[in-house]
């Protein structure tokens, strides 16, 4: 996969950040392969706990009554404290998640609305942030609101500055904590549309972390709110300068550097750089050739099973009716939808479907004529690993003996490949996948080990012996792991016979092969 | 894995958990500095109706019997919203002049005031000037009610006087022509003293503690 340099010098740093937090949680709790779902976690909390101070909170006394609710030692203070982190993190894992994306070149195409949808989700979490400082009128909210006055000041919207709700002159209305109040509470129900937008074009959307790490993740924070409580600034005083501000750096980075510069190049400066996110999915877009070829189906030989519809994480297959004479239904990709993951190529046991060069009869034909050829004089282990598994992973594999062969996605590798490596010869196959939450083809190891185990089509054949056959993880900063898991293979095929070199494998498929010149539509 | 390591993992993790926490807690609410040093403001703030600096001339009493009845109206008034020329001095010397207009594209709006002089704490000789800039013999103030050619009756009657009581409350309503403010103040470090207009007593004032109010308790 071409990455542009930008992409590159992501990935790099998402991938120290898994390395790091691999070895200290193991991969497996490693919270960075969540991000998306913990944001989404984050936004019930914020819910509950939100629901919660709701009911204490007085517009005409908002500074008074949210310093009573911090106060209170049972509930209210921690639940206050655990707002704001969750309003943290929600801010640190959106924004996570769109750099991973970002790095796996998962910003454009079809993906395309998920990247605006989530920015706008963002932003409109930002929003919400913005006017719970507010809320609670102490010397933070209020430099939120004097800054937020002179920036919408310049706007031809209103005739009276803003700013002079704040001045001293007079009450600050009621009616302002009532709008701001407002917003807070019904600018969220552009969350859940936001967040309906972003999973509305993969099937099967995962919304929230692994259950274990969903409670330990929440019992942190609560942990956290109750021995470091959130701080709370002096009730907001017109004619009083603070010094400083109990300032939330994640939410408000910004504020220190607005407040230096004129309205309108805070303005400027906002449109450019969210217009350049918004274009983040124009500049990475690519041409749909090479490796972002869509899937396309052959007609002739798609049975009309049904079964690429059912895993194509995307939804980007339907069957639709044939126009010859056969009484099936014929599969059909939207190329519009398709990000050519390959992960149809591996559920269609006629080999009918899959983006050029990965489909099944595109696999089989590359081990037969380019890696068989190497197996001489004595074939090895092949040790399958994804393209995105790091690099000193498969180094270390080589190092081992293991033949590597690389896929897009190990949720695209046939079955009848691991067949082929096995009746080759190769005392054993272990497929290396990445972290389940991390797969660039969303369900790929998933997919894989049913199909490898659970017979789900296009199933790995009984006749394969699955004592050489195993699936691990390749996740950055588990090296260890990986080498524990080929060493343990290793030992167990060792034990077994040696399997005979079949000479030229011809691995059954259910229709006769066509080549994919003569197949292409 | 062995029970050794699992502790020792476990140990890291948590240490590294209660790290991060540590540091959001701190980014939570970091003491980003806001106002530096000894700064003291002067803060200038009010509303006010722009005065209408109006022409008017009496309907003759042929001009009153053409109209509709309703409509007799004794005075007819052309004009335009005053603006006003604001300047402030601190020790004699000039903080600020600006040109002040009613709010709106035609400036009958109210005049929304908000500026701001940062100063150095201590006593400060402060002059405020807000004068209309255009100069008008005609008071609105002093209308006069304008002896009918021929008298209101029925449901018109008095219909003369209520056109002047109209008259004079909207003057009222009015910022006057010139407000001043010629005083010395002691800014407290970190202080702020907000002038604005008593719109009761039609006077520039100087406060410098919080009004009782939801919002500044
Ligand atoms: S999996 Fe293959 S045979 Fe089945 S519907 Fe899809 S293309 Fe057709
Ligand atoms: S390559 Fe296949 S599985 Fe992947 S999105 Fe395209 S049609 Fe769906």
């Amino acid at each position: 996969m071409s990455l542009t340099p930008l992409e590159r010098a992501a990935r790099r740093l998402i991938a120290a950040l898994d390395a790091a937090a691999a070895r200290v949680y193991g991969w497996a709790w490693n919270p960075f392969h969540q991000m998306g779902t913990v944001a989404v976690l984050m936004l019930l909390v914020l819910l509950a706990t939100g629901l919660y101070l709701l009911l204490f909170y007085r517009l005409g006394a908002p500074a008074e009554s949210v310093a009573r609710i911090a106060a209170d030692p049972w509930l209210g203070g921690w639940v206050r404290s655990l707002h704001r982190y969750a309003t943290d993190l929600f801010v640190i894992a959106a924004a996570l998640h769109a750099l991973r994306l970002f790095a796996q070149a998962r910003s454009w195409g079809p993906r395309s609305l998920a990247w605006v949808s989530g920015l706008f989700t963002l932003f409109i979490g930002l929003v919400c942030a913005w006017t719970g400082f507010v809320m609670a009128w102490d010397t933070f909210g209020a430099r939120l609101a004097i800054e937020g006055a002179r920036l919408l000041d310049i706007l031809p919207v209103f005739s009276e500055p803003l700013g002079r709700i704040f001045s001293g002159d007079g009450a600050v209305p009621t009616a302002f904590f009532f709008v701001n109040l407002f917003i807070h509470i019904v600018v969220p129900l552009g969350l859940g549309a936001g967040l309906w937008l972003h999973v509305s074009r993969v099937e099967r959307p995962v919304l929230l972390p692994p259950r274990g790490l969903a409670w330990a993740m929440v019992g942190a924070l609560v942990v956290a709110s109750v021995v470091l409580p959130a701080s709370l600034g002096p009730a907001a005083n017109p004619f009083a300068l603070p010094a400083t501000t109990p300032t939330d750096l994640l939410v408000a980075w910004w504020l220190p550097l607005s407040e230096r510069v004129t309205p309108g190049v805070s303005w400027g400066v906002v449109g450019a750089a969210s217009l350049l996110a918004v274009l983040v999915p124009w500049f990475t877009s690519r041409p749909r050739t090479g490796s972002w070829t869509p899937s396309t189906v052959d007609p002739r030989l798609c049975t009309g099973c049904n079964q690429c519809p059912q895993d194509c994480p995307w939804g980007a297959i339907t069957m639709v009716a044939r126009d010859d004479d056969r009484p099936t239904l014929v599969a059909r990709v939207d190329p519009a939808l398709c990000v050519s993951c390959g992960i149809c190529a591996g559920s269609c046991a006629p080999m009918g479907v899959g983006p050029r060069g990965l489909t099944g009869r595109d696999q089989l034909f590359d081990i037969r004529s380019r890696i068989l050829p190497a197996f001489t004089p004595a074939p090895a282990i092949v040790a399958v690993c994804c393209a995105q598994a790091p690099a000193a992973h498969v180094a270390a594999l080589r190092a081992r003996g293991a033949h590597v062969h690389a896929v897009p996605c190990v949720g695209n590798l046939h079955s009848s490949a691991i067949e082929m490596f096995v009746r080759s010869g190769a005392p054993g196959v272990i497929v290396y996948g990445c972290p389940p939450r991390d797969c660039v083809g969303r369900e790929g190891p998933k997919w894989l080990r049913e199909r490898m185990f659970n017979d789900r089509e296009a199933e790995l054949q009984p006749r394969v012996d699955r004592d050489r056959v195993a699936i691990a993880t390749s996740a950055p900063g588990d090296l260890a792991g990986v080498l524990a898991a080929y060493e343990a293979f290793a030992t167990r095929t060792v034990a077994l016979a040696r399997p005979a070199a079949e000479g030229d494998v011809e691995v059954d498929v259910e229709c006769e092969p066509v080549p994919y010149e003569e197949a292409a539509p | 894995m062995s029970g050794h390591r699992a502790a020792t993992r476990l140990a890291v993790s948590g240490a590294a958990t209660a790290a991060a926490l540590v540091l959001l807690a701190r980014a939570s609410a970091a003491p980003v500095p806001w106002h530096a040093g000894d700064v003291a403001r002067l803060r200038l703030s009010w509303s006010a109706r722009p005065e209408r600096i109006e022409v008017c001339r009496t309907r003759s009493a042929e001009e009153i019997a053409k109209m509709p009845e309703h409509m007799r109206q004794r005075t007819e008034c052309e004009g335009r919203f005053a603006s006003y020329a604001l300047r402030v001095t601190v020790d004699g010397q000039v903080a600020g002049e600006a040109e002040v207009r009613g709010a709106g594209l035609r400036h009958d709006r109210p005049i929304y005031l908000l500026r701001e002089f940062p100063m150095p704490a201590g006593a400060h000789r402060v002059r405020v000037s807000f004068t209309r800039r255009e100069t008008t013999d005609d008071d609105a103030a002093a209308f006069a009610p304008v002896a009918a050619a021929e008298a209101d009756t029925g449901l018109y009657a008095g219909r003369a006087d209520r056109e002047a009581a109209e008259h004079a409350r909207r003057a009222r309503a009015a910022v006057p022509p010139r407000l001043g403010l010629d005083t010395t103040l002691t800014f407290a470090p970190r202080g702020v003293a907000l002038v604005t207009f008593d719109a009761v007593a039609r006077r520039l004032e100087v406060r410098t503690g919080p009004a009782a109010s939801p919002g500044t308790p």
